[in-house]
């Protein structure tokens, strides 16, 4: 598995970010963000991220 | 006081100095001189296909640890760093291998070059490079997607020497130019690209283009090294004198892709207002995009935590929300304790 899910985001009531787990880097959701395009083509691959912590 | 035009070299003044004729900002490259290197200070790095090596370098490549990259002293008089790239193991060439330095230029940056338009201005990309293998080189420029190029060639005579070399391209009719804040432009300096990706020179065409066809392989050579420095592109069909920025000035163009505060005395010390509670941090320069942050503890620099400073406590974070101008950490914490830590933050190409 290579991410997981961010909390969800309490003043927007989203996803705030997708975690990377090699190094915990945290994603923003952002199309113009080149690690976010690597994580939906993952996605697209059939692949799914793990849960979110429980907060 | 006289001055003397040359539309070739710039202004000469009359104490002899040449100022270059264009205005600031004419070198669509950041950190052409090879002066900022804010991930390894200096310090070598085997990267990663798409991982960053100096700022706004990154290193293609379809094997790993092929070669390293480091940000050397060494560079012809003018300029006091390069980018150096060493070959670690040989590598004969697959059609599909590449091996390569790319700078990702934004688009709002070359929006004015009219790409994609019936009136492309015509660009000319001058450098010095030094390597240790003879022969012709290649490289290509692309449009973000890849499905247009153009390969270029250059000939380093001498082994070991600084030589500067310049080629000029006409500018692409078609094709789909990014002139936002995406990829705009693509330059690659090939390292040893093989037979699928290199094409011909002198016209634009179906990407990739990642080197030209026959350009000698540095990857076929053990422990052979190539250097760039003064890389700079710019509109018109001349080579003009590299542009030197001042050092504050291209520190904080590189900062709207990448920036980071990691193994400084400058982490960051916020004070927990609240139970569950969130601390913000502002970035120095606006990103690109939304950024993507790691954050570390000012004290053990594991990711994922920050540091609580009453008794140094290591504190899992929750999550980072990150935007163009600043970051929240969200955690668990307490009210009233101090908390520390580092952070990275990329919005790069």
């Amino acid at each position: 598995m290579k991410y997981k899910l961010g909390i969800i985001d309490t003043f927007t009531n989203k996803t705030s970010c997708i975690i990377r787990l090699s190094d915990s880097a945290c994603i923003p959701l952002d199309e113009d963000n080149t690690d976010y395009q690597e994580y939906l083509e993952w996605v697209a691959k059939g692949n799914k991220a793990m849960e979110a912590d429980e907060t | 006081m006289s001055v003397a035009i040359n539309g070739t070299n710039g202004i000469t003044y009359n104490d002899g100095s040449l100022q270059p004729s264009a205005p600031v900002g004419k070198n669509r490259i950041i950190n052409g001189n090879m002066m900022i290197d804010q991930r390894n200070s200096g310090g070598v790095t085997t990267p990663g296909n798409n991982g960053y090596t100096l700022d706004r370098w990154n290193a293609g490549l379809s094997q790993s640890s092929k070669y390293s990259v480091q940000q050397v002293v060494d560079a012809p008089s003018g300029f006091y760093n390069s980018i150096k790239a060493t070959v670690l193991a040989t590598v004969s060439l697959g059609a599909t291998d590449y091996f390569m330095l790319k700078h990702k230029i934004e688009g709002y940056n070359v929006a004015d070059l009219n790409f994609g338009t019936a009136n492309p201005e015509t660009i000319t990309l001058s450098f010095w490079v030094k390597s240790s293998v003879t022969g012709t080189f290649g490289g290509g420029i692309q449009n973000s997607n890849e499905s247009r190029g153009n390969a270029f060639n250059y000939t380093i005579s001498s082994a070991n020497t600084w030589e500067y070399k310049s080629v000029t391209l006409t500018g692409d009719t078609t094709g789909t130019w990014d002139k936002t804040n995406g990829t705009g432009l693509w330059l690659n300096l090939a390292l040893g690209v093989g037979t699928t990706y290199s094409k011909s020179t002198g016209s634009w065409g179906a990407g990739p283009v990642l080197s030209a066809t026959g350009a000698t392989n540095l990857l076929a050579t053990s422990s052979a090294t190539i250097q760039f420095t003064g890389v700079q592109l710019e509109t018109g069909t001349t080579a003009t004198p590299f542009e030197h920025l001042q050092y504050g000035q291209q520190l904080a163009l590189c900062q709207r892709y990448y920036e980071q505060n990691y193994g400084t005395n400058n982490y960051e010390v916020k004070i927990q207002g609240i139970t569950s509670g969130l601390t913000n941090s502002a970035f120095k320069v606006s990103k690109r995009a939304d950024a993507t942050t790691t954050v570390y503890s000012s004290v053990t620099q594991t990711a994922g935590t920050v540091n609580n400073g009453n008794g140094n406590v290591q504190t899992a974070i929750s999550s980072v929300i990150s935007g163009k101008e600043s970051f929240w950490v969200s955690m668990a914490g307490t009210s009233s304790q101090v908390y520390t830590y580092y952070f990275k933050s990329s919005a790069e190409l």
